[in-house]
């Protein structure tokens, strides 16, 4: 083979080869893993968004049922209560009242009392 | 020209180049140039400002027992561009909307992009419509966050608490007085949305969370408002008035303890009220005051030196001649002092001391104690009631004014006036909001009682005081006021209603009381005023109809507020002693 011929053949370079190649993986690999991120990202700002939801979801249930506890709670409800005959109020009966002073009652000394603690309180 | 291959190769360039020119060119008119307009048409293809409602703050009474509270509800909405088949998605959604299959499907074909499906739905009934959407795979309806006020004692306080319009203002009561605390201020977020509605989290921009209501805690107190309108109730269901007021105040602070008025509505369903149930009476009507009006011409001639504890005014036996007409009294007394004036309830006598004072001094006490101007109480519509000034007196006035004629108050203004008997001669500013909260309790605005001024001197106001507990005493006009073990001081008042057409109504009469107990240590000052209550013409005064009321109302609140007796106790003879003592008297 004379020597113009063999001037003509293409050798590979294998060097700039590999670093061209490692130029475009890692462009390629740049280029995945920003979609991957840009999925992560996606996915994440769902759950979020599932999260905040859940969140609302769950305040709106909660004072929805407060609503609904005061609305049975409250003094309407339970004087319509009394009245229906559900619920009643009986006097504390004395044998189930456990006494660390003696009551003063109004015959003794004549003052009535609205409570029996009230000369402990003074 | 010789189409070598490098002339070929220059054309081909120059053509690619060309071409690519061309859309660099478009590229950067379209980004550069129109960047502007073109960013804002896809901001308004995708982009949408969020409204983040604010909570509306709670009202309290002054022991922290809810008044008013929010519940949360959805407001249906359907983007007609995003609905593919409104049939299927109308058999889906109507059982939960209560509406009719055909009449969503209506709405839903109109394709608009905002259209308002379904207002106040309930949030767990929108929570099963979006999963039963969500099976069916059908999208285009969304679920707005709204909420409604409720009233959870229904009737009581309504006249106070008030209530909302359908747009969530406040439009009477403290809803309306108060609705720069409690509306709070709605925050926004910009936000961005796909093609199928839902928001593109990762877009989502620039945020101003909401700024939630303050709570506002009043100074009423629900134990005795109960006990108020119970009573009140009581006394409307027997006695038939056109209306009834009832007022509980601390005379100390001014704090307004329970306000009622009959006939009342249920806040809750506003639309159900008539005006006339509407109208908080206590401070948007003005009635003529009666015989109450008698605390203002005695404590005033007692402080201005005019009379004495021991000064005797004769009281012409009943009858008084005085400008061409004759005043006359319920009964025929001789002399009598400042003392038994007031425990007779003498209108000659009254008279006789505020002509003894004048009319510019008399008229200046009127308006020391607040008669003729508004309390201010941060309630709305109240008004000042009517005090004529002494030039526009007739010489008639001078008479009939101490009695109570010829005046017109609010039954609010009577309560306050009683209050300065009662706090020793100071004039206090009503007040219904106690204290402003955030919503982790902290107090943002504290609300300190206010003293107006000095009506009069301690010195007058208590021996008024003193006089007025004979009132409820023996031989006074109010003894039905009683309340065991407690010494009660007040007076009766009983007007004729003025009649729209002019002049007085025949045989109809405002009848009221006001008083406090104890009245040594004054712990509330209650009124109650009935208009035109269904009774006998001679049995229609004060003291028969609006005392034992008050009466009722004056036990039951002291017993709530755990008052200590002070009267020795009256001990009632055993039933079998009493059956023989009544033998003997027989």
């Amino acid at each position: 083979m004379n020597a113009n011929r063999r001037k003509q053949i293409n050798p590979v370079h294998l060097s700039s080869l590999v670093r061209w190649l490692l130029v475009a993986l890692f462009i390629g690999a740049g280029g995945l893993f920003f979609v991957y991120i840009k999925n992560q990202q996606f996915a994440l700002a769902e759950e979020i968004r599932q999260v905040e939801r859940r969140i609302a979801t769950v305040r709106s249930q909660n004072e929805t049922l407060l609503a609904r506890v005061t609305e049975f709670s409250s003094r309407r409800m339970l004087q319509q209560r009394i009245a229906e005959g559900f619920i009643s109020m009986k006097p504390i009966q004395d044998n189930v009242i456990a006494r660390l002073t003696p009551p003063v009652q109004a015959s003794e000394d004549g003052v009535l009392r609205t409570a029996f603690n009230e000369g402990i309180r003074q | 020209m010789r189409w070598t291959a490098r002339t070929r190769t220059g054309l081909a360039c120059a053509a690619v180049a060309l071409v690519f020119t061309a859309y660099s060119v478009r590229l950067v008119e379209l980004q550069v140039a129109k960047h502007q307009e073109y960013a804002q048409l896809a901001a308004e293809k995708h982009t949408m400002r969020q409204v983040i409602h604010a909570r509306r703050g709670l009202i309290f009474d002054r022991n922290g027992e809810l008044l008013a509270a929010n519940v949360p509800v959805r407001t249906v909405v359907a983007d007609g561009s995003h609905v593919k088949d409104p049939a299927a998605l109308a058999k889906v959604a109507a059982p939960y909307l209560d509406m009719k299959e055909e009449e969503l499907r209506a709405k839903l074909t109109s394709g608009r992009k905002y259209i308002v499906i379904r207002h106040e739905l309930a949030e767990d009934k929108a929570l099963a419509l979006w999963k039963a959407l969500q099976d069916a795979k059908q999208r285009g309806l969304y679920f707005e966050p709204d909420a409604v006020r409720t009233y959870p004692n229904g009737q009581m306080l309504g006249h106070v608490l008030g209530f909302l319009d359908h747009e969530g203002n406040g439009i009477q009561g403290v809803e309306l007085t108060m609705e720069k605390s409690l509306r709070g201020r709605d925050g926004y977020r910009y936000i961005e949305h796909d093609r199928t509605g839902r928001e593109i989290m990762l877009y989502r921009g620039q945020e101003e969370p909401a700024g939630h209501g303050l709570n506002v805690r009043l100074t009423i107190d629900m134990g005795l408002q109960a006990i108020l309108e119970e009573e009140l109730d009581s006394a409307f269901r027997d006695l038939r008035p056109e209306m009834a007021v009832g007022i509980l105040v601390d005379p100390n602070t001014g704090e307004i303890l329970a306000m009622a008025n009959r006939p009342c509505f249920d806040p809750n369903r506003p639309g159900d009220a008539r005006p006339e149930q509407m109208k908080n009476r206590a401070i948007v009507d003005m009635v003529e005051p009666g015989s109450v009006f008698k605390i203002v011409v005695s404590s005033g001639a007692l402080n201005e030196g005019t009379v004495n504890e021991k000064t005797s005014i004769y009281c012409e036996n009943g009858a008084f001649a005085y400008g061409g007409r004759i005043l006359r009294d319920h009964h025929g007394y001789g002399a009598m002092g400042v003392h038994d004036i007031l425990v007779k309830s003498s209108n000659i006598g009254s008279a006789k001391m505020a002509l003894m004072m004048g009319d510019t001094k008399f008229h200046e006490y009127v308006r020391r104690f607040g008669f003729g101007e508004r309390t201010g109480i941060k309630l709305p519509g109240e008004i000042p009631g009517l005090v004529h000034p002494p030039h526009r007196w007739d010489k008639l006035t001078i008479t009939r004014m101490p009695m109570g004629q010829s005046v017109a108050v609010t039954p609010l203004q009577m309560a306050m006036g009683m209050s300065v008997i009662a706090n020793g001669g100071r004039l206090l500013a009503p007040q219904i909001i106690r204290s402003v909260e955030d919503s982790d309790g902290s107090v943002v605005l504290n609300e300190p009682p206010k003293v107006v001024r000095e009506v009069v001197a301690p010195k007058a106001a208590n021996f008024v005081s003193e006089a007025l507990s004979g009132v409820v005493g023996d031989g006074g006009t109010a003894q039905l006021a009683k309340v065991a073990g407690f010494t009660v001081a007040g007076k009766t008042g009983t007007a004729q209603k003025v009649s729209p057409a002019g002049g007085y109504a025949q045989g109809k009469y405002v009848v009221s009381f006001v008083g406090y107990l104890p009245q040594e240590n004054p712990r509330f000052v209650c009124l109650v005023m009935l208009d035109d209550a269904k009774v006998a013409s001679n049995l229609n005064y004060g003291g028969l109809v609006a005392a034992p009321v008050f009466s009722r109302i004056g036990e039951r609140a002291a017993r709530y507020l755990d008052l200590v007796p002070c009267l020795r106790a009256e001990p009632a003879a055993p039933l079998a002693l009493r059956g023989q003592k009544e033998e003997r008297t027989n």
